[in-house]
């Protein structure tokens, strides 16, 4: 990166204004609504670690730290205000916060964080089940304390980092017993958080209310926050504009959208506060293809792609290029010396003539089947990119284009793809959100993981390794080493890491100031007076 | 076989001396209605340009239809290819003259691409419908009793449900290609001329030279279809525009909702795809809208033309 990107231009602008307004006076009360593009039925975040149930779910339900820009290991606490881990890895201590209270006014105690812990994230939780995987026990030798103990050694750091997003406690009270999944309270929360579940209207709205009880004085300043659905994306920008909602989170403005509006006075753009939930575009292979599975034909399709192109062309900016599967965000974890692969379809030729496959009468190396996944605009027209891109190399792709459902079963159920645009998250730490995009031996339905039959006994022992290290450092060198081998590899294309832009009205404050802000507890927000 | 087309031949003979001035022999009749389209084509051509609306609908329909046909050479290439530089505005950059889309994709090419997915989807639909439709309706006009209580009563269960509804449900199941799309929209237009037919079959099947078609010993659906159906068909002919504009909007309905062909260049795709940058870049939607409403009206003209010329010849015979 040699120039500024208008990405961290905006991101600049973004964050000067933060210092005077906190001199602004904060009016209390006053109702935000903002834009909503799905109404996920299950609404429990100990259950499904995904955006759209944290967006709403943040504000009920708290998680035991919440992600921050400054602070000890990029944390805040919530309901934890304390966490130590043993050096053997074996336990990990949580002081909890005291004179919480449910919202159906029962306390809160170590009892919930045992349950929660041991009977949902353990058993159901979507990313909870792989993190908490060796957790052997919860002690609680009084109301404010949970010991952790852990069958194999379990690193502290990934604790830590799996604290934001997979940590969210549940009312024992109200889930003893019952079938966890099945729950009512799954859609009508019941939490500690700043704001109350008040109602439901599916194809409307979805209605937060004040929690007057909340734990942290004087907060929250808003009395409520009102979901309202607008699957249309071109809606939100000008619902904005006619200040029909306050807020419109993860780019439900239209990023080709962006120049324009961010000139209409009263509306503010926020290219930041989306850290913690980088998405990765990715181009999944399906190595079960003969064509596929020799290296160099994968080689060649990761450089026909021109990586600049795509955050310029599809992205407006808004994105940043990428050669592997760790985001350059995550300094830790991220290795800057994996090379990768640069634009250069001659190569790329070069590579598929070596492999075998010559170009035939009409030009045309081989076929394949391109399922752009239909999460996002951008994936989709990064499919319709890669079609052309690889028709320059020889290789004719017929985009096969199917709705959410279809597309998870065609790619992660019943592998009938031959390559397929995918956007995994990655979630603060390898272990919760990308070795399983590459651990061999999965069971066939497991959604975004590794389905494309990547294979590579090496990695599969380095991710053996280093689920079992507990050394911070030793951890940092083992996954580095897990990424130069799968980019070596070429196990999938990596082609950019993109987050959110928010568009909200300028009266709005305390907006994206967390690296997850968006699916944080707003606890802060609330209105200029 | 020798003996039995002997004998129907005869019959046929006694049909014209039973029948002399009344009924014109099986065949004549329908010889005279093609006759009129095709043997005397020049005169209902004539006729067709004469009306101001099918003068403009043809012209335009023409146009259309031959640059559908010329566009490999009007824009050789992939249509989908990357051009040029993204969201050019029209006249910006002369080689890319309508501009360019978000990816860089020349929206001429496409423009042009676009008109030959849409003719085709739309004229086969169109034809599929028609077809299904005549069938269905010359059947269960001509046999009557009860199976055209049930093909009736199936036309009206498709009837109840909105045709677009129809098709985007097949699609969805199928997966968006050209034939489902054609196959879906065809599935959602059959019942009017189903209808149409039956109606004019009725009318038409207890004349005399069906009575005469029976004495020479034609089966029943051999009548239906050589000799009844061809009477019937001008009103169902002048259907056939409807139910191309409506097969146009459809397939670009379809399109805009993500339903399409993603390999192929339609009006509809292109409109879907221009929407997410409808405020900055309008142009990319406005011009395969307009390529839209100027089939619409070549055909929906067209059509208009038809029947005006054919109300023409009706009072002039």
């Amino acid at each position: 990166m040699t120039a500024p990107t208008r990405r961290s231009l905006l991101a600049g602008a973004a964050a000067l204004p933060l210092l005077p307004r906190a001199a602004i006076a904060q009016r209390r009360g006053g109702r935000l609504t903002v834009a909503a593009d799905s109404e996920p039925p299950n609404l429990n975040p100990a259950i499904i670690a995904s955006n759209g149930v944290f967006f709403v779910a943040s504000k009920v339900i708290e998680p035991l730290a919440e992600a921050a820009y400054t602070g000890k290991d990029g944390l805040a606490p919530r309901l934890a205000t304390a966490w130590e881990g043993a050096p053997d890895g074996r336990s990990m201590a949580f002081t909890l916060r005291q004179g919480v209270t449910w919202h159906d006014g029962r306390p809160f105690t170590s009892a919930d964080v045992a349950f929660s812990a041991l009977e949902v994230w353990k058993k159901h939780g979507n990313l909870g089940r792989a993190v908490f995987r060796n957790l052997e026990a919860v002690e609680t030798p009084d109301a404010h304390t949970a010991i952790f103990r852990f069958a194999e050694p379990t690193p502290a750091q990934l604790i830590r980092n799996a604290l934001p997003a997979l940590t969210a406690v549940v009312p024992k009270h109200l889930y003893e017993g019952t079938d966890i999944m099945r729950n009512p309270a799954n859609q009508k929360l019941v939490g500690t958080g700043p704001f109350r579940f008040a109602e439901w209207r599916p194809g409307e709205y979805t209605r937060l209310v004040r929690n007057p009880t909340y734990w942290q004085q004087d907060r929250p300043h808003l009395n409520e926050i009102v979901y309202r659905v607008l699957p249309d994306r071109a809606a939100a920008g000008n619902a904005l504009e006619a200040e029909e909602i306050q807020l419109a989170a993860f780019s439900a403005v239209p990023l080709a959208d962006l120049d324009r509006i961010a000139k209409v006075p009263g509306i503010k753009v926020y290219s930041n506060g989306y850290e913690g939930l980088t998405y990765q575009l990715v181009v999944e292979i399906n190595h079960r293809r003969k064509e596929l599975s020799d290296v160099r034909v994968r080689r060649a399709i990761a450089h026909a792609i021109d990586r600049d192109f795509v955050v310029r062309a599809i992205f407006r900016g808004y994105a940043t290029t990428s050669q592997g599967p760790v985001p350059k965000y995550d300094r830790t974890f991220h290795a800057p010396d994996v090379a990768g692969y640069g634009f250069n379809p001659q190569r790329a030729n070069a590579l598929l003539d070596e492999a075998g496959h010559p170009r035939g009468a009409d030009g045309i190396r081989f076929r394949l089947r391109l399922l752009p996944a239909p999460f996002f605009n951008e994936t989709r027209q990064f499919g319709d990119y890669l079609r052309q891109a690889l028709a320059a190399i020889g290789i004719e792709a017929t985009i096969v284009s199917n709705d959410t459902p279809a597309h998870l079963r065609a790619v992660y159920t019943d592998r009938a793809f031959d390559i397929t645009v995918a956007s995994p998250v990655y979630r603060g730490d390898p272990a919760i959100s990308t070795t399983i995009l590459f651990q061999s031996g999965l069971p066939a339905g497991v959604p975004f993981a590794n389905q494309y039959g990547y294979e590579n006994a090496e990695v599969d022992t380095i991710i053996r390794q280093a689920a079992a290290t507990i050394d911070d450092a030793e951890r940092v060198r083992l996954y580095r080493a897990l990424q130069k081998q799968v980019t070596d590899d070429v196990a999938l294309v990596n082609v950019a890491e993109f987050s959110f832009i928010t568009v909200a009205r300028d009266n709005v404050l305390n907006v994206s100031n967390n690296p997850r802000w968006a699916v944080s507890n707003w606890s802060d927000v609330g209105f200029a007076g | 076989m020798t003996s039995k087309q002997d004998s129907s031949f005869s019959e046929e003979k006694e049909a014209k001396r039973l029948f002399p001035l009344d009924a014109a022999p099986p065949g004549a009749r329908s010889e005279k209605f093609f006759g009129s389209f095709f043997q005397k084509r020049t005169s209902f051509l004539f006729r067709l340009l004469a009306t101001g609306e099918g003068l403009a609908g043809l012209a335009l329909l023409s146009a259309l239809v031959a640059i559908a046909l010329a566009a490999p050479f009007l824009a050789p290439g992939d249509p989908l290819a990357i051009k040029g530089d993204p969201l050019l505005r029209p006249w910006q950059n002369m080689a890319h003259p309508l501009g360019t889309d978000r990816l860089g994709r020349d929206v001429l090419s496409a423009l042009i691409h676009g008109a030959r997915t849409t003719l085709l989807v739309a004229v086969s639909a169109a034809a599929a419908a028609l077809g299904i439709g005549i069938t269905i309706g010359t059947i269960a006009g001509f046999l009557g009793g009860w199976v055209d209580e049930v093909l009736m009563r199936i036309a009206e269960a498709f009837q109840t449900v909105p045709a677009f509804l129809l098709t985007l449900a097949l699609i969805s199941v199928t997966g968006p290609r050209v034939p489902t799309i054609v196959l879906g929209i065809a599935i959602g237009a059959w019942m009017q001329p189903a209808r149409i037919t039956r109606a004019e079959i009725l009318s038409l099947r207890e004349r005399d030279f069906v009575a005469a078609a029976r004495v020479i010993g034609m089966r029943p659906l051999e009548i239906a279809f050589r000799e009844v159906l061809p009477n019937a068909l001008t009103p169902v002919v002048s259907l056939a525009a409807v139910i191309v504009a409506a097969a146009v909007l459809i397939e670009a309905a379809l399109s805009f909702l993500g339903f399409g062909d993603p390999n192929r260049v339609t009006w509809g795709s292109m409109i879907a795809e221009g929407r997410t940058v409808l405020r900055r870049a309008p142009f990319l939607s406005i011009i395969p809208g307009i390529g839209l409403v100027m089939t619409v009206l070549a055909v929906h003209l067209t059509g208009q033309g038809v029947a005006k010329a054919l109300r023409t010849r009706r009072h002039m015979a």
